[in-house]
């Protein structure tokens, strides 16, 4: 694979395991050795379930090194969350991930991942990747999330414009945008990026992609507690491989898996990565629950979870 | 209540504004599908019609599950528009069909992942025979890409159907990808409003073939008629002047002797008769075949067919003639023709 082009399919968002505030390589490795046979990539430090808005850059120095050692040379493409607090800090994080990483990066790919409108207003952006991209030689994917730009300006956007965005994908260093929001947001968008061939627009939002899936791929939380059911239908929905060998049983197989994971979305949606570390935990793939920033859980709503892994044969 | 009974507003016309809302939104996404492909439209599209133009052959079409359905639908469109075309099955290809295949036909194989496994087979020894392979795919990097001489993208940003269950847009963007090139082709041939009829009988004749004959026979002194003891070169003169290929024969009182046709003078001369010297009534048939003015043309078709003739004569009730009619006024002269003809 060009490993300049960003992967399609099934993109793990991983949670961080921890321990004593630093990373768990061991949980790393058998949380890897889960969901990597069943993923087109990983997403390292994501804002949310990752806790890359609370994680030092140190600390994802740390998860990146563990991750590139725990893949031993699979050629796995991995995209780590970048995004600072201000511009300089992204600035600041970008050149020294690169500075790191840009000559030893892992045999897949890497890509760094950016919610630019958590730092930037959409004025000056295309300027501002041209001046930046073009000091790394490392492939960027716009993430675009609207809960994720904190912003108490009754004006500001939280949203990439979509003339904006026209613009963005001229610039060859871009090469993907993780989307949320709204299905006619995601039409306009769709337009806006025809005009690259291999740009990849992928579903940020899991239920959006199990109605009606980006043909890009999705980037997947369910997957660290899921990963065989989200590989069976992300490659159902984009159609990665034919299928056309047993046919009938792999229908049902679809029909379930989708089922499935429809309820886990619906219970899992509002829950914080603290409650899929806990289930993780129980099931001993990771050692601590451990958070970089405690959170309130539900356990009735974890139990439920848990119950609903165990009918699907997915929690040993 | 449940959470989908709590979304499912109801309408004061009893719809479901949900249903609605989801019918919406597939819509949109099939809609934005096709607009879509307009950015895919270019040199290999213009290449792609260049190809079939210029190709000796038809244009075969392939595809597997519902873009086997679709490619069925732009073949059966090709043909429609003046491009010779047949579908064919990947499955019953390698199993012999790969036979109908020569190397002056195009291919057009229709996959949305390119990795169908059956058009994969085919797509090599089809390239071995020469025949040339235009595909329409979103998979651009796929094998079935990869055995293409020309490759149009098809691919679509985001599918209707959930789980990846049937594809919806990714099938509606190749059929309207077939309509395009099919339109285009039309247009490049010239394709006329008489040629589409040569290829849609169907339409107008079976409206003609409801008709009656009184709608359609020839009528007062359009009807070609001589009289008993009229010579042979006057009737020759009628038969050329109505153009109905015959003559009636009829007495003094209007009433049916007998028709002369074309086949009574060849048969007449075969026989060596000197027509010059003789009467109608020495070479005319007696019994010619009539029919009810209220009959309808189907029927009055079924008749010359039971008897191996062309023309049938009107008569009333006293066997007086009141008109005829030919094969050509029953199937329509203007429109559709025998043969094309």
């Amino acid at each position: 694979m060009d490993n300049s082009r960003a992967p399609r399919g099934l993109i793990v968002e991983l949670i961080t395991p921890l321990k004593n505030g630093g990373i768990d390589g061991t949980g790393l490795e058998e949380l890897l050795a889960r969901t990597v046979p069943h993923a087109q990539a990983l997403l390292l430090a994501g804002p949310r379930h990752g806790e890359g808005e609370n994680m030092e850059m140190a600390l994802r120095h740390e998860l990146l090194e563990k991750a590139i050692d725990a893949l031993a040379g699979r050629p796995l493409p991995l995209l780590v969350w970048v995004s600072g607090r201000t511009e300089a800090q992204t600035r600041e994080n970008i050149l020294s991930l690169h500075k790191r990483f840009g000559k030893t990066r892992p045999t897949g790919g890497l890509f760094w991942v950016d919610t630019p409108l958590s730092y930037h207003s959409n004025r000056g952006l295309p300027d501002y990747y041209r001046e930046l991209l073009s000091r790394v030689n490392i492939p960027l994917v716009l993430h675009n999330d609207p809960e994720v730009v904190h912003t108490t300006r009754t004006f500001k956007r939280r949203n990439i414009r979509t003339a904006v965005l026209k613009e963005l994908v001229q610039n060859e260093g871009i090469a993907g945008l993780i989307f949320s929001g709204s299905l006619e947001r995601a039409h306009h968008y769709q337009r806006a990026c025809r005009s690259r061939q291999h740009f990849r627009l992928y579903d940020g939002d899991e239920n959006r992609f199990l109605e009606h899936p980006s043909m890009g791929g999705v980037v997947s939380i369910g997957a660290n507690l899921a990963p065989g059911a989200w590989e069976i239908i992300t490659q159902s929905s984009i159609q990665l491989h034919a299928h056309q060998e047993n046919y009938p049983d792999r229908l049902q197989q679809i029909w379930e898996s989708g089922d499935y994971l429809k309820q886990m979305v619906a219970l899992s949606g509002q829950m914080p990565a603290a409650a899929i570390k806990t289930i993780l935990c129980d099931m001993e793939i990771i050692e601590t629950p451990e958070m970089l920033q405690s959170s309130e859980m539900e356990p009735d709503g974890i139990n439920a979870l848990k119950r609903l892994m165990q009918d699907f044969g997915d929690y040993r | 209540m449940r959470q989908n009974d709590l979304l499912c507003l109801i309408h004061p016309t009893g719809i479901c504004l949900m249903l609605i809302e989801q019918a919406k939104e597939v819509l949109q996404i099939e809609a934005q599908s096709i607009l879509g492909l307009m950015d895919q439209i270019g040199p290999t599209f213009k290449e792609a019609v260049s190809l079939i133009l210029n190709a000796r052959g038809r244009v075969i079409l392939t595809g597997m599950g519902k873009s086997g359905l679709v490619a069925r639908k732009i073949s059966a469109t090709l043909n429609s528009t003046g491009t010779k075309s047949f579908f064919l099955h990947p499955a019953e290809a390698i199993h012999g069909d790969l036979g109908m295949a020569t190397p002056d036909d195009v291919v057009l194989a229709i996959s949305n992942s390119g990795h169908t496994i059956e058009i994969n087979k085919i797509l090599p020894i089809l390239k071995q025979m020469k025949v040339k392979i235009i595909s329409f795919t979103g998979g651009l990097d796929s094998p079935m890409a990869h055995h293409s001489d020309l490759v149009i993208d098809v691919g679509v940003e985001r599918e209707a159907c959930p789980l990846g269950l049937a594809p919806t847009a990714s099938t509606t963007a190749a059929l309207a990808m077939g309509d395009a090139l099919a339109v285009v082709l039309l247009k490049s041939r010239h394709f006329s409003k008489k040629d589409f009829r040569r290829f849609h009988p169907g339409g107008s004749l079976g409206e003609r073939l409801s008709f009656k004959v009184r709608d359609v026979m020839v009528t007062d002194n359009n009807v070609p008629k001589v009289y008993l003891g009229t010579g042979i070169p006057p009737a020759l003169n009628e038969i050329n002047d109505k153009k109905l290929g015959a003559t009636l024969v009829v007495d003094r009182d209007q009433k049916l002797a007998g028709l002369i046709s074309d086949g009574d003078l060849r048969r007449a001369l075969t026989r060596g008769d000197d027509i010059y010297r003789e009467k109608v009534e020495d070479i005319m048939t007696t019994t010619p075949k009539t029919i009810d003015e209220n009959a309808t043309s189907a029927e009055a078709i079924a008749l010359m067919e039971l008897n191996a003739i062309t023309h049938l004569v009107i008569v009333d009730a006293h066997e007086k003639v009141i008109g005829m009619v030919h094969l050509h006024d029953l199937l329509g002269r203007e429109g559709f023709k025998i043969n094309g003809q």
